[in-house]
């Protein structure tokens, strides 16, 4: 077996990893090693998790190599210059099986969509299906000699002509005037091959108001209703010395590519330029059955969905139902805010009841009237125990006796889970504190006991544990929202309960005063606790894509994707 | 000297100097930047005999982009909004190239009066009433030119003098039978012409529109 990965050229094996797959046809005991090894298992390429995808990260030069080799094929297919088959991929959305049946059908009619020629105006023969010759300059670059006359040579039979000049352009020998900037010492033009001639600054304003301003990679001829697009060369001519407008030009061809196929995914983070590929999860069913979160090559921390436009790892929920969570929770933030801070009124006494702390069973300070925080009725009416932390009780909202107390028992739903979300996203968000409070401790440790540097990273290793798994947590409260309940939802929520509980208990030890004499018993606790929510993180993980894949999830309402 | 500038100044010149084209372009202030153009109403249209006015704003990277223009004269026409003067023109927007000028455009805008595009509409609810019943949409048209634009009343219609009333029936493209009828109800004038102009209540379409959907909408 390993043999085979002796001959790979990737770089993710080494002969860690190739230990590691030995080891995966044997027991599953690897849980218990020192948790700092844990790391390497994650890294290896092949050895996937059931939460994670296949992808490759690629570089503005691999898609470029990736839409060279395109272009070329179709050069070579269509016999024809790159700059044309660059023009020619470009109208149909790098769609190579289309344009090569549209031009083998009409190449006359590709071309003027294309803006190769123009729109032919007397009707001619119809012209015979054989391959194209242009073996003509697309353009027509540097200044013009005013003694050369344009050249009407009638059309040869049977053979495409993608060159033609309508309209032969009006001769001026005396000094050119551009028809833009009317600037008469501006004497170097240029134009396509339709003859319309601007001078060379215009055109270098207009291609670069073009690429700048409007992002635009089709940059048609600026004279009006002419539809002929300045190919590659001629704008590289007419930009000049302006490389940074050249390299946002190709940036953008890149970015138009990258958007017409689907197994390709550009980088969200601002002004990066890689790409990700992962063909596993370019069908939107796809996404109903995994969560495809990946990292760009050009940093790790360029984590993002390749699903969906959530900048964040939204794992283990799937795409649909991060974004209509986020969507609630961006609709309903007023009433949640309202909600959070309104009081209540007893409804014995009608003395105002502020709600503080979790809990739902509430006493009158008044009246002493013991009721339900979510349906507001007697508090005797309900069992006991029927409420714990990260779950919230349905019964509650089938309790609730009319509209309004209905409505409220549905606010009340929403913000149980909303809460939640959002003390593991505050907690996450508090963390660069944190870790700057960690550090300062794990400078006191190397001060006040015999450890050293590599050996008090147990402590940063916690932290980062921590803020791992309080994302996992946050995710895990949109998805018990969207849960139906029942068994599994039971089962999801117990796993969630014991990250839970374990993540918190973790945070206690790392954020407790150290005491130089309890600093080997704190290392072995913190140890033991990051390996164990780390397992337990996994666990979560794991199940719920499994869950995914075996279609065990039910949900309560129609979330996107699922039938 | 600035290339947009000499540009515009060449453009403001030109049509100076140009008797024919009756397209005049004025400068609002010291800038020519922010400029005034006018044309007069196409013959054989509703806006025959009205003076329109555009607000004209040159940007930054004109002629690179377009320019930006808005009617100041309110104008009753499908691809110009009725309140804010917004025009639908493609020239405006993805078709502007830098070779077009003031004068082109400004005559291109003239040429938009005479042929509008129901199908690509700016406002709505005229284009709606253009497509129900030409005739009626040009009667109103035509009212909206000689209250906004000056032009002149339709055959024996005194024109409105300034500051006087304004038929509210008439701008709106209504019958006035129609809106009595249910001002005869007990409704509001104002509402009443509000509603039936929303709700199209013209030509072909009052048949199509009962009685209980009219009260229904103006209890609202
Ligand atoms: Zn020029
Ligand atoms: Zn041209
Ligand atoms: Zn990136
Ligand atoms: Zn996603
Ligand atoms: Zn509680
Ligand atoms: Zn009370």
């Amino acid at each position: 077996m390993s043999s085979d990965y002796e001959n790979s050229d990737n770089e993710y094996y080494d002969d860690e990893d190739d230990m590691m797959l030995e080891d995966e046809d044997g027991s599953a005991s690897e849980m218990d090693v020192d948790a700092f090894d844990i790391d390497y298992r994650t890294s290896g390429k092949d050895k996937l998790k059931l939460y994670e995808v296949e992808y490759d990260p690629l570089s503005q030069r691999d898609v470029e190599k990736m839409m060279q080799q395109d272009v070329e094929n179709i050069s070579g297919i269509f016999g024809v210059d790159s700059n044309i088959a660059a023009l020619l991929l470009r109208h149909l959305d790098w769609n190579k099986e289309k344009l090569i049946e549209k031009y083998m059908d009409n190449p006359t009619a590709v071309n003027t969509a294309a803006g190769i020629s123009r729109p032919e105006r007397s009707a001619e023969p119809p012209r015979s299906s054989s391959r194209s010759q242009p073996s003509q300059s697309l353009l027509n670059l540097g200044p013009r000699r005013s003694s050369r006359r344009p050249t009407a040579e009638p059309p040869k039979s049977g053979k495409t002509k993608i060159i033609e000049r309508i309209s032969p352009p009006v001769e001026e020998p005396q000094a050119f005037v551009c028809p833009i900037c009317f600037d008469e010492t501006q004497t170097e033009t240029y134009s396509l091959h339709c003859e319309h001639r601007f001078c060379t600054s215009c055109w270098n304003t207009y291609i670069t108001s073009k690429i700048r301003t409007e992002a635009e990679h089709w940059v048609t001829c600026m004279a009006e209703d002419c539809s002929l697009v300045a190919p590659d060369s001629f704008i590289r001519k007419a930009l000049q010395e302006d490389n940074s407008t050249w390299n946002r030009f190709q940036e953008l061809l890149v970015r138009h590519f990258v958007a017409c196929n689907p197994s390709l995914k550009y980088c969200p983070y601002p002004s990066c330029t890689y790409t990700v590929s992962c063909p596993s999860a370019s069908s939107r069913s796809s996404l109903t059955t995994i969560v495809p979160i990946v990292t760009c090559g050009a940093s790790s921390s360029h984590k993002f969905c390749f699903g969906c436009h959530v900048d964040d790892d939204h794992r283990p929920v799937v795409c649909g139902v991060a974004k209509m969570w986020l969507q609630k929770c961006q609709d309903d933030s007023e009433t949640a805010n309202w909600i959070k801070s309104n009081t209540k009124e007893c409804s014995k006494c009608q003395s105002t009841i502020e709600k503080n702390g979790g809990c739902n069973h509430m006493t009158c300070k008044k009246c002493k009237y013991e009721f339900c925080w979510v349906c507001m009725g007697p508090w005797s009416e309900h069992g006991t125990a029927w409420y714990s932390c990260n779950r919230y009780d349905e019964k509650a909202s089938v309790d609730a006796r009319d509209a309004q107390s209905k409505s409220r028992a549905s606010l009340e739903r929403y913000l149980h889970y909303y809460n939640r979300w959002a003390n593991h996203e505050q907690s996450a968000k508090l963390s660069m504190e944190l870790y700057a409070k960690t550090e300062k401790k794990m400078d006191e440790m190397q001060m006040t006991s015999e450890l050293t540097w590599i050996e008090v990273q147990f402590m940063k290793k916690a932290v980062d544990e921590v803020f791992k798994c309080r994302m996992t947590l946050k995710w895990t409260y949109a998805m018990a929202y969207y849960l139906d309940s029942g068994n599994q939802k039971e089962l999801f929520e117990d796993n969630q309960r014991d990250l839970e509980r374990a993540v918190e208990e973790l945070s206690e030890l790392i954020e407790s005063p150290l005491e130089p004499e309890s600093i080997p018993s704190l290392r072995q606790k913190v140890t033991d606790k990051t390996v164990y929510v780390q397992k337990r993180n996994e666990i979560v993980l794991e199940d719920t894509a499994k869950g995914l894949l075996e279609g065990r999830w039910k949900w309560n309402c129609s979330i996107e994707g699922f039938d | 000297m600035d290339a947009r500038l000499r540009r515009v100044n060449k453009e403001i010149a030109d049509c100076k100097n140009d008797k024919t084209s009756n397209i005049v372009v004025d400068l609002i202030d010291s800038s020519p930047y922010h400029l005034r153009g006018s044309f007069s109403g196409p013959e054989d249209t509703p806006y025959q005999g009205g003076h329109f006015e555009v607000d004209i704003v040159i940007p930054e990277s004109y002629p690179f982009q377009p320019v930006k223009m808005k009617f100041i004269t309110k104008v009753y026409h499908p691809n110009v909004s009725s309140a804010s003067g917004a025009i639908c023109l493609d020239i405006l927007k993805d078709a502007w190239s830098p070779v077009l000028t003031l004068k082109s455009t400004l005559i291109s805008l003239q040429s938009l009066l005479c042929s509008p595009e129901p199908n690509d509409p700016q406002d709505a609810e005229v284009a709606k009433h253009y497509m129900t019943s030409k005739s009626s949409f040009e009667e109103t048209a035509r009212y909206w030119t000689m209250i906004y634009a000056g032009g002149p009343g339709k055959g024996g219609v005194p024109k409105a003098t300034k500051g006087g009333t304004m038929d509210e029936v008439a701008m709106a493209g209504l019958e006035k039978a129609h809106v009595d009828q249910f001002e005869a109800i007990g409704f509001e004038r104002s509402k009443v012409i509000d509603v039936l102009r929303r709700l199209n209540y013209r030509g072909a379409n009052v048949a199509k529109i009962n009685d209980d959907r009219v009260v229904e909408e103006l209890l609202k």
